[in-house]
């Protein structure tokens, strides 16, 4: 059944005590705790965005030999206040030929796309706003948006710049879908289902228990996922609709202020929940070693050790960004279309038949013998 | 209570994005508007309790429909269309005549009553349909039903999208040179 917060709160005591506030109002509670938890979650992300590009910035220093940010604040760490105050305070430039409308609502309808997403994102095992039955499935569709607000974002801007950016984002974001949903299927056949909570429940603490130690088509899998999302976010070697040394800077050549700010925001957010659903779906997500016990205080461990392999995912695609040169238009096609879809396909079928074959036992239950 | 919000801010989405898709002369804006009434028609599929059927409605109709719509729509010109509207007469009005008024008219009539027969029985208990105890959720219910009760069209739809897939790559694929 589609489990949710509230649900999870209502078995403990003081959810009786709030009942009581509310004059035993269910309702009127529901609303308030997701009302407060999604400001929460919106805001956590929103400073997680922010701190992305701080982080993108020194790592970046890191491995180029430099200092990077070092003013602003100790190590530079309000680089992003800074920024963000910059962004509020700059002119809203809007260009004469522009579509008013598509340009005002492109960079909403990103920053909507990635936000709905954080809605199904598992960062313990109570604290997920809504546990869907459809979960990983509703992730995959709602982002399409972003593609949506890229092509739009192009295609309002009325520059040749923008419009060329914005075919390529659109054009690599649904293709790049196509072997990341592959992918996302195969481990929704082990787990056998779809919802978020299935899936890191049908995995352990361990890494030997993980999805991505499975079986070889499972390992696969993951390399397969991690490219295809480092694609369809747009981040380097895949950052064609933003190429700086062709296109000026792509889809947001022509956005200034806050505006260009929310596509910004959107990116980083975004890689922080591919991340995440990358955590979850193949390292184990919010699984804590050895405990299977469910209080309240396991749910902060368990919510440390999301974060922790989020962010580390999160800077290894940082890492590769800095680390590896840009691809070429067709190189990305036939890297999506001729290479990444067949193998993906490739997976899917070889974990259906492992599945079928080892009756759903992964290597290390194979080799140890049943028991963990 | 929750509900009945869903139900109306869906229900104003689609119908009022679905007359903002007529009343718009520019065919991207129609797009646009045409987007939100299917997100709108999403959400009355989740008010109903059917949330696989509405997540696929947001992944087939946003994700791919629209998308395809706004490259077909800005590959062949896009508003540039508007001063060379013409009708199936030849005529400038870009809106039709009496007698396209006329017989749109009753074919909608037609359509609207045939409707309204076919779900005239859903339309007397309006409270969503309880899955059965012998499914978890709706999900494995519809997969179920998909490869037992209607396998043989399942079959049939792949197929028929293989097709369409096999169509597209000859179409697109290089010509020999000569």
């Amino acid at each position: 059944m589609n489990q949710t917060v509230v649900s999870y709160l209502s078995q403990y005591e003081f959810y009786d005590t709030l009942l009581a506030l509310f004059k035993n109002n269910q309702g009127a509670l529901a609303f308030t705790i997701y009302l407060l938890l999604s400001l929460a979650i919106v805001g956590m992300c929103a400073t997680i965005g922010g701190l992305g590009t701080y982080a993108e910035r020194k790592i970046s220093a890191d491995l180029q030999a430099r200092i990077g940010p070092n003013r602003v604040g100790p190590y530079g760490l309000l680089q992003m206040l800074a920024d963000g105050v910059k962004m509020m305070t700059k002119e809203d430039i809007m260009p004469f030929t522009a579509d008013k409308m598509l340009f005002y609502l492109a960079p909403l309808l990103c920053l909507t796309g990635v936000f709905a997403t954080l809605a199904v994102l598992p960062f313990s095992g109570g604290f997920i706003m809504a546990d869907l039955n459809v979960g990983i499935f509703y992730l995959v569709a709602i982002s399409s948006l972003v593609g949506v607000g890229v092509f739009l974002g192009g295609y309002a801007s009325n520059s040749k710049w923008s419009m060329l950016g914005g075919m390529r984002g659109a054009s690599q974001i649904i293709s790049y879908e196509i072997p990341v949903t592959i992918s996302i299927l195969a481990i929704t056949l082990l787990s056998g289902g779809m919802s978020f909570g299935t899936i890191v429940g049908h995995q352990g603490g361990l890494p030997h228990e993980w999805f991505i130690f499975h079986n070889p088509f499972s390992f696969l899998a993951f390399f397969v996922y991690g490219v295809g999302a480092l694609a369809e976010t747009n981040r380097a070697p895949f950052d064609l609709p933003e190429a700086e040394s062709e296109l000026v800077s792509g889809y947001h050549t022509e956005y200034t202020g806050m505006r260009f700010g929310f596509f910004a925001l959107a990116e980083y957010i975004e890689v922080f929940v591919v991340c995440g659903v990358a955590a979850s779906l193949f390292l184990g997500g919010y699984q804590v070693p050895g405990i299977s016990l469910d209080i309240l205080p396991i749910q902060a461990v368990q919510f440390v050790i999301f974060m922790t392999k989020t962010l580390l995912l999160y800077y290894v695609v940082i890492w590769i960004r800095w680390t590896f040169p840009r691809l070429r238009v067709d190189q990305l096609m036939a890297v999506c279309w001729k290479y990444l879809t067949p193998i993906a396909i490739f997976n899917l079928v070889g974990c259906a038949i492992w599945t079928v074959a080892f009756n759903g036992k992964s290597i290390a239950e194979l080799i140890f013998g049943g028991g963990h | 209570m929750f509900i009945q919000l869903l139900f109306a801010s869906s229900a104003t989405l689609t119908v009022g994005c679905a007359l903002g898709v007529l009343a718009t002369k520019n065919l991207m804006h129609s797009c646009i508007f045409l987007l939100g009434s299917l997100m709108g028609v999403a959400g009355l599929f989740a008010t109903l309790g059917a949330d696989f059927v509405a997540v696929t409605q947001i992944m087939v109709y946003m994700g791919g429909v629209v998308i395809l719509m706004l490259f077909a729509v800005m590959l062949t010109g896009g508003k540039d269309f508007i001063s060379r509207a013409q009708n199936l007469l030849g005529l400038p009005s870009s809106m039709g005549n009496k007698w396209t008024y006329s017989v749109g008219g009753l074919v909608g009539l037609v359509l609207l009553l045939t409707n309204i027969r076919l779900i005239s029985n859903v339309m007397n208990s309006h409270a969503p349909k309880v899955i059965g105890d012998e499914y978890p959720s709706t999900v494995s219910q519809i997969g179920h039903l998909l490869v037992k009760d209607h396998v043989l069209a399942f079959e049939i739809s792949s197929v028929l999208l293989l097709g369409a897939l096999v169509g597209a790559a000859i179409i697109a694929r290089p010509r020999k040179q000569k």
